[in-house]
């Protein structure tokens, strides 16, 4: 906690954002990047990857409709494999969107404001990403509404209400529902900056449209800020239930090294870890790309770096106690379970896993790696790829050796495991930049909140 | 606001004349309550019924060392008007580890991992290597010293920057608050291990660590708000302390409230739907019986009822009304933990002893005179923090 605060009061008085700026510039720096006609020739670059990629999962999911999930790698003993692992890798972190925007709104963090809207943005890009995987393994996907929403039909079947899985359709759903309602309302007062502001015909048509008649009066403002608390206060278990419901995917089981009740808290403090990591991968590119250093100051980076090192280390603390439990278990199935998963086949997973989510975070302490914007982007790829090797170890390796010898068996993925995985990467990079070019990345007005012309002076009232 | 010294708000020779006499009574009470036990009861049921005052009382004080770290950490304006009772629960540790003893010389009523059949239990000789008198007794000394040592450089260190004024003491406090905290995780999650999971060694929960660390924090928000609620009423900090302060304290208290709930039932309902022999045992033990009625109780008065009360944000406004709630949570958490204890010990069904009255009472007691005295001597809010007048004038944004 190198100098972490050196007087917490002093730091909340300094600024949120850079000094310098008035109302006129950060409407400036922020709406000019949607409503400006150049299209920057690295943004170009990124979208192509971003495009190409998501053509990739096109290919692979439309060979995947043809020949059925066979062509993935998973296999008996290994019956859950990518596809899990992806959609948890994925909702997970979605979940520092809706931290951000509901649980430190009602905290009242103003430090939030500046990165708010383009962390729910990924949260909700990220939903769509871990949606494919599931509706995918279903098979016929064409027919997954159809199995899983439970509907008075003319059979009496209904879904199995005592499945977890069947509490994730509603979970996820309510999650991508409230998320995107919550995105949207947020913009509505940005949308119509830019119609205000749009000098072609045709921008100024369709950001009307997007802004709902918007015209900034005080019932307007009253009206947003009541549903801004309503829909922050619906979000806010939304953060603890989505991926406790998810852990319940495991845990309600009787597979040993997935049955273990400290499940919901740490799959919780997981996603927010690998949220936090996520929204750093794109905050540091981000701001330094489009000049918003001034918005997203080191003061956002550092909160986030800390919030990370905070929520790694209850990560790290969930790895110990199974690790103790299954010893303390005095279970042989338990032992043997988490001996095959540091010692078996597929040790070499679980330790790089630790290495990065126990052992590279422990650099977070430092305020100077903190402040290290190469140093800290490098840490939050590598944190993305220790949180996909942490749902790997707890899939494959709970799995490939189970409770008979004789079904022992070994799990590989295909190419088209890897190729809808990436392709999932590439269809978020395609949102994310289609978002950054073509909607407020910042949300213009709560930034301006932020800005000292905006304090009402309360001193002299009493 | 710029004249602020320790005097103005001196806690005087004796605050909360109220809290200390209760603490005395509730001590003798709990004595002469604690003779009668010995005159209907078993030495046994001391043991067990003093493992669950115990627990409740050192857990007061844990969670008011966690608050405390927290909130060097993280700042705010609860933290600033909650920060000397939580210093005084936290400088009762040294004298609560020697009321540890008890249980080292009940070891053998309560652990049944310290018989001689344990060496011929299949199960038991597995986990000998952590589960035995010698090691259970290291381990307890550890404990102390870890909670006992951060405990006094926090406190000290606060006294000293009442006086001083250093910033350098602020980012002391907030280091070591840092590492603290990744010790109060480990430290607590082992020693619930030992005194509570282990009276039945062959049942574990992983999440058991973090089910006690969310409980020690709603007991000491609940114990920090009854105080502060007392102290609010007179001089010095009734002129201070507005219904601001306790509405932000009564979201704290039904958060955490939520999180002991959401903990609880992670834990039941994983539990109930693996059924595996080795876990069950646990809630049918709690539930095949007349247990189940203080089970019931346990999710009627320690969830539905306070939640439903904590919703309201004018009782979370209303300090006295606030205060009722947090002593009937106070009250709720030693029934769980009489809860999580006395069904081990009594499997055919519910079983009272004077002693499950007696000895709350009396730790209850000593622990609030302690406590009561640790709170004399200081000012009652840290004088010299930058957040002070922030914290006093919250209410203006």
């Amino acid at each position: 906690m190198a100098n972490h605060s050196h007087n917490t009061a002093l730091l909340e008085e300094t600024p949120v954002i850079l000094p310098g700026h008035d109302f006129e510039t950060v409407t400036e720096t922020i709406a000019e990047i949607p409503l400006s006609k150049r299209f920057p020739l690295g943004w170009i670059g990124v979208l192509l990857i971003g495009v190409g990629l998501a053509g990739m999962l096109h290919m692979a999911l439309g060979y995947l409709l043809l020949k059925g999930i066979g062509i993935w790698g998973n296999n008996v003993p290994v019956g859950w494999a990518f596809d899990i692992i992806n959609f948890v890798w994925w909702i997970g972190i979605g979940h520092a969107g809706t931290l951000i925007s509901a649980i430190l709104l009602l905290f009242k963090q103003q430090w939030r404001m500046s990165i708010s809207r383009f962390a729910e943005a990924m949260t909700i890009f990220a939903v769509a990403c871990a949606a494919i995987f599931p509706v995918f393994h279903t098979g016929r996907p064409w027919l997954a509404a159809y199995w899983l929403f439970p509907y008075p039909n003319a059979m009496g079947l209904w879904p199995q209400f005592k499945s977890p899985l069947i509490w994730d359709v509603f979970a996820v759903s309510t999650y991508a529902t409230v998320s995107i309602v919550f995105w949207y309302i947020g913009m509505i007062p940005d949308m119509a900056t830019l119609r205000d502001r749009a000098v072609s015909r045709v921008k100024a048509t369709i950001y009307g449209m997007l802004s709902l008649g918007w015209r900034g009066s005080a019932r307007h403002w009253h009206r947003y800020e009541v549903a801004s608390l309503i829909l922050a206060g619906l979000s806010t278990p939304l953060v603890l239930s989505v991926h406790t419901v998810v852990s319940f995917d495991f845990a309600v089981s009787v597979i040993p090294g997935w049955h273990a009740t400290i499940f919901p808290p740490y799959f919780v403090a997981g996603a927010i870890y690998a949220g936090f990591a996520m929204v750093l991968t794109l905050a540091i590119p981000v701001r330094r790309f489009y000049g918003m250093e001034s918005l997203i100051t080191m003061r956002h980076i550092d909160n986030m770096a800390k919030i990370t090192l905070a929520t790694g280390l209850m990560v790290g603390y969930g790895y110990g106690v199974e690790a103790f439990f299954a010893w303390y278990s005095g279970s042989p199935h338990e032992r043997f379970m988490m001996w095959n998963r540091m010692f078996g086949p597929y040790a070499w997973s679980y330790w790089t896993l630790i290495a990065i989510n126990v052992v590279m975070i422990q650099l977070l302490w430092l305020k100077s790696v903190r402040q290290n914007n190469g140093l800290l982007f490098v840490m939050s790829l590598f944190i993305g790829i220790g949180m996909w090797l942490e749902r790997f170890v707890i899939i494959v390796t709970s799995l490939n050796r189970d409770f008979i010898p004789a079904s022992w068996g070994m799990y590989y993925p295909t190419q088209w495991d890897f190729m809808t995985f990436f392709g999932t990467i590439g269809l978020f990079l395609t949102l994310f930049l289609l978002f950054l070019r073509f909607v407020p990345m910042i949300s213009i007005f709560e930034v301006k909140m932020l800005l000292p012309q905006s304090k009402v002076k309360h001193d002299h009232v009493h | 606001m710029s004249t602020v010294t320790s005097e103005t708000f001196a806690a005087g020779g004796s605050p909360l004349p109220g809290m200390k006499q209760f603490g005395l009574m509730a001590g003798v009470l709990g004595v002469v309550l604690i003779g009668a036990g010995f005159m209907t009861s078993s030495l046994d049921r001391f043991y067990q019924a003093y493992l669950v005052a115990y627990t409740f009382w050192m857990g007061v004080a844990l969670g008011s060392l966690a608050l405390l770290m927290v909130q060097h950490l993280t700042g705010g304006a609860w933290g600033v008007v909650l920060r000397r009772p939580l210093e005084a629960a936290v400088r009762t540790i040294p004298f609560m580890a020697v009321l540890f003893l008890p249980i080292v010389f009940g070891m053998h009523s309560l652990y049944e991992w310290t018989h001689e059949s344990a060496a011929s239990d299949p199960v038991l000789v597995l986990k000998a290597g952590y589960l035995n008198t010698p090691f259970f007794l290291v381990r307890q000394a550890i404990y102390f010293v870890l909670w006992s040592g951060m405990g006094y450089l926090l406190t000290s260190w606060s006294l000293e920057h009442d006086r001083t004024g250093d910033p350098a003491l602020v980012d002391k406090m907030a280091r070591l608050s840092g590492a603290g905290l990744v010790i109060y995780f480990l430290s607590v999650t082992f020693a619930m291990v030992d005194w509570t999971m282990s009276v039945n060694p062959h049942w574990f929960s992983t999440i058991w660590g973090m089910l006690y660390i969310g409980g020690q924090a709603l007991s000491a928000f609940a114990f920090g708000i009854t105080v502060l609620v007392m102290l609010s009423q007179t001089a010095p900090l009734n002129r201070v302390l507005s219904t601001h302060h306790f509405h932000d304290l009564g979201k704290f208290l039904f958060a955490f409230l939520m999180m002991w709930a959401y903990l609880s039932f992670s834990q039941f309902l994983i539990i109930w739907s693996a059924n595996l022999p080795e876990e069950i045992p646990h809630y049918l033990v709690r539930w095949d019986n007349s247990w189940k009625y203080l089970s019931a109780f346990i999710v009627v008065g320690h969830f539905i009822v306070p939640y439903s009360l904590l919703l309201s944000r004018d009782l979370k406004k209303n300090s006295a009304k606030l205060r009722v709630v947090a002593i009937w949570i106070i009250l709720a958490r030693i029934a769980d933990y009489y809860w999580h204890v006395a069904p081990e010990f009594h499997k055919d069904g519910f079983s009272f002893s004077v002693f499950d009255v007696a000895l709350p009472l009396a730790l209850g007691g000593i622990f609030i005179s302690i406590f009561v005295s640790q709170l004399a001597g200081r000012s009652l809010l840290p004088v010299n923090d930058a957040g002070l007048e922030k914290a006093l004038t919250h209410h203006v944004h």
